[in-house]
């Protein structure tokens, strides 16, 4: 187990953002996408991010995941202040710890199902054989185990993001970070991958933090957050 | 090790992914990489063509003759033609020839004109041009053939022919001029346009016959020397003037200076050439990749999202674009020697064979495949494609893991 992951288990909180604030400049335009937002996330929790376009939601996720820097405030996940950490170090850290779950699913067209788990094991050094094992268990355990020999382009919508969640999961993270996940999908398929990320929540314990617009995706959370203008409004049933 | 092999795999795969783009660039590659080819096939087979002219005018990579001999030519400077003459050593000859080569006046009933009257064994001149001749009448049976042939441009401009009788004047030893009536007995047709108007043959031991003295029997005024490689010139050169002090030892870059610029000048002018086209190749090559960068902004933030490191990030496209290079450079090689052995046995420049004469060529341009050549061009094409996606590369690290959030 890494520190980071040591550090997540040993010391809740794994996400501890204080007085977070992300500027963007639009025409020498200061525009807040976050104006100062506080949130803690424990381990094991399932969290939504909710709240209309520009709320701050994306913004938010992708600082928590160490893609978008921010301009005050302080980031921690697994113990882990993001701000004293290099562009190269981010990137272990995303590698290593952080699984991510993408709206457009971005899997590697070239690649096969398979490959595409096995891509991110790859990257980490795993060996050949541990590489295949663990690639065919997470496709199992999302229902995909005849689909492995397939290439993003023959699967499904709903396929394909299963193949993104085992793509994410097959590292074991520490976190589980999902941009708009059900948004291409129809409602019976939303339901599936939710009920997917709600087993990986309950049954492993993994600690899930997605943003979302979709009312279907909070009834599967433990943990409702709404943002708006780049603050936290709504933090479960009480306001922020 | 293991990641290599995955991201050459990726690059291979988004190479036949994008196959239709690729075609192109391929294409355009292969076609510049072929014409390079090609041309610079003719440029060799050019510079070869000139070697050859040069060695084959009599003079050899290497010719032997008495001191002075060359500023003023005359049988006061004759050697004698020992037959114990130490020549090669430990390098391999493909031909020696013993001559003697004087200024002298030929004269017809009607005209008079200097030519170089040159004593010659038909037998060693398979290393020079008159081995190329084509004879009207006879050429010179052996050495001991006293009769005279001529050039076809000499006997129009002596209005005589084959059988007619000429006079020829030459200074002996002494200086004195002797005087010596000769019969035609051919009239040649050479390659090249000058040997017909200055040069006429007899017969070497006719000659030493004619003009030998008690000191010196079987005269020779030249040894002429062509080598089985010509880059063994310089140190036969070396051993020939250590076992000859007596002698001048020459190469042919020294007797034609000017072809042997001109020769060096091909090296550069392929290399000059090699630039220009591939590196206005490479403006288009680098233009693409930049493009291809940019179309897959999304695809190559997911890699830096997940956690791809720059390092491998940047082998990946690199490996995309030297194998969109390599891929093309082998096309175009291939089409290269296609075309080289398509030109068969070279190009006829007869039509313009006093301006090709002028750069001391023949009138057939044949194209020369050097393995030499074709490994360095492909290399450095690929070591252009290196170059070329530096510029992708770099655009490729600075696309942020953010793009992946695109939708």
């Amino acid at each position: 187990m890494t520190e980071f992951a040591e550090n997540a288990k040993a010391t809740a909180p794994v996400v501890e953002c204080r007085g977070v604030q992300r500027i963007y400049q639009q025409d020498s335009v200061p525009v807040y996408a976050l104006r100062g937002a506080d949130l803690t996330i424990h381990a094991g929790e399932f969290v939504s991010l909710a709240g209309p376009s520009g709320s701050g939601k994306s913004t938010l996720l992708n600082v928590i995941g160490g893609l978008d820097a921010f301009d005050a405030g302080s980031v921690s996940v697994g113990g882990v202040d993001l701000a004293a950490l290099t562009p190269a170090q981010l990137a272990q850290t995303r590698l290593h710890n952080v699984g991510f779950v993408f709206q457009a699913y971005n899997l590697i067209p070239v690649l096969s199902a398979r490959e595409n788990v096995e891509f991110i094991l790859q990257l980490q050094g795993v060996a050949s054989q541990e590489r295949r094992s663990r690639a065919e268990q997470a496709l199992h355990s999302l229902g995909l185990a005849e689909l492995g020999d397939r290439r993003p382009g023959e699967l499904s919508g709903g396929q394909q993001q299963r193949v993104a969640i085992a793509r994410a999961i097959v590292t074991e993270p520490v976190l589980l970070l999902a941009d708009e996940p059900t948004a291409n999908l129809d409602s019976k398929t939303t339901s599936e991958l939710l009920a997917v990320l709600r087993d990986l929540n309950q049954q492993q314990g993994m600690t899930i933090v997605t943003a979302t617009h979709d009312p279907i995706v909070m009834e599967y959370t433990s943990r409702q957050v709404t943002m708006l203008d780049g603050e936290i409004r709504q933090d479960g049933g009480v306001a922020a | 090790m293991d990641t290599l092999v995955l991201l050459f795999n990726l690059s291979l795969r988004n190479i036949v992914r994008y196959r239709r783009r690729n075609f192109f660039l391929f294409a355009a590659i292969a076609v510049a990489v072929g014409g390079t080819t090609l041309s610079n096939a003719l440029i060799r087979g050019w510079q070869v063509d000139m070697l050859e002219t040069a060695v084959s005018a009599l003079t050899g990579h290497i010719k032997l003759q008495a001191p002075g001999f060359a500023d003023d030519p005359g049988l006061d400077k004759a050697f004698a033609a020992d037959p114990d003459i130490q020549l090669g050593g430990s390098v391999a000859l493909a031909g020696v020839a013993l001559r003697i080569n004087l200024p002298a006046v030929i004269s017809s009933e009607r005209e008079t004109r200097g030519v170089a009257l040159v004593g010659i064994n038909p037998a060693q001149e398979g290393i020079s041009f008159y081995r190329d001749f084509v004879f009207e009448g006879q050429a010179l049976t052996g050495s001991a053939d006293g009769r005279l042939v001529i050039g076809k441009a000499l006997a129009e401009t002596l209005q005589t022919r084959v059988g007619r009788r000429v006079v020829v004047i030459v200074e002996d030893a002494d200086g004195k001029s002797r005087e010596r009536g000769y019969r035609i007995a051919g009239v040649f047709d050479a390659p090249i346009q000058w040997p017909e108007e200055l040069l006429v043959f007899t017969g070497l031991q006719a000659m030493q016959q004619s003009l030998a003295n008690s000191r010196l029997p079987t005269p020779v005024t030249e040894v002429s020397l062509v080598l089985q490689e010509e880059e063994n010139r310089q140190l036969v050169q070396r051993e020939l003037a250590s076992k000859h002090p007596e002698l001048v030892v020459t190469d042919w870059r020294q007797m034609s200076p000017q072809i042997a610029e001109i020769v060096d000048i091909v090296d550069a002018t392929m290399a000059i050439w090699f630039v220009m086209i591939m590196g206005a190749l490479t403006f288009g090559l680098v233009n693409t990749l930049i493009a291809a960068v940019m179309q897959r902004t999304q695809e190559l933030g997911m890699l830096r999202a997940l956690g791809m490191s720059d390092r491998l990030l940047l082998t990946q496209v690199v490996l995309e674009s030297v194998g969109i290079m390599v891929v093309g450079v082998v096309f175009g090689l291939v089409l290269g020697v296609a075309m080289v052995f398509g030109l068969g046995d070279g190009i006829d420049l007869s039509s313009f064979s006093e301006s090709v004469e002028a750069f001391g060529m023949s009138t057939l341009l044949r194209p020369v495949l050097n393995l030499e050549d074709l490994f360095l061009f492909g290399g450095l094409s690929v070591l252009l494609g290196l170059l070329a996606s530096y510029f992708p590369a770099r655009r490729a690290l600075k696309i942020s893991p953010l793009m992946a959030m695109n939708r």
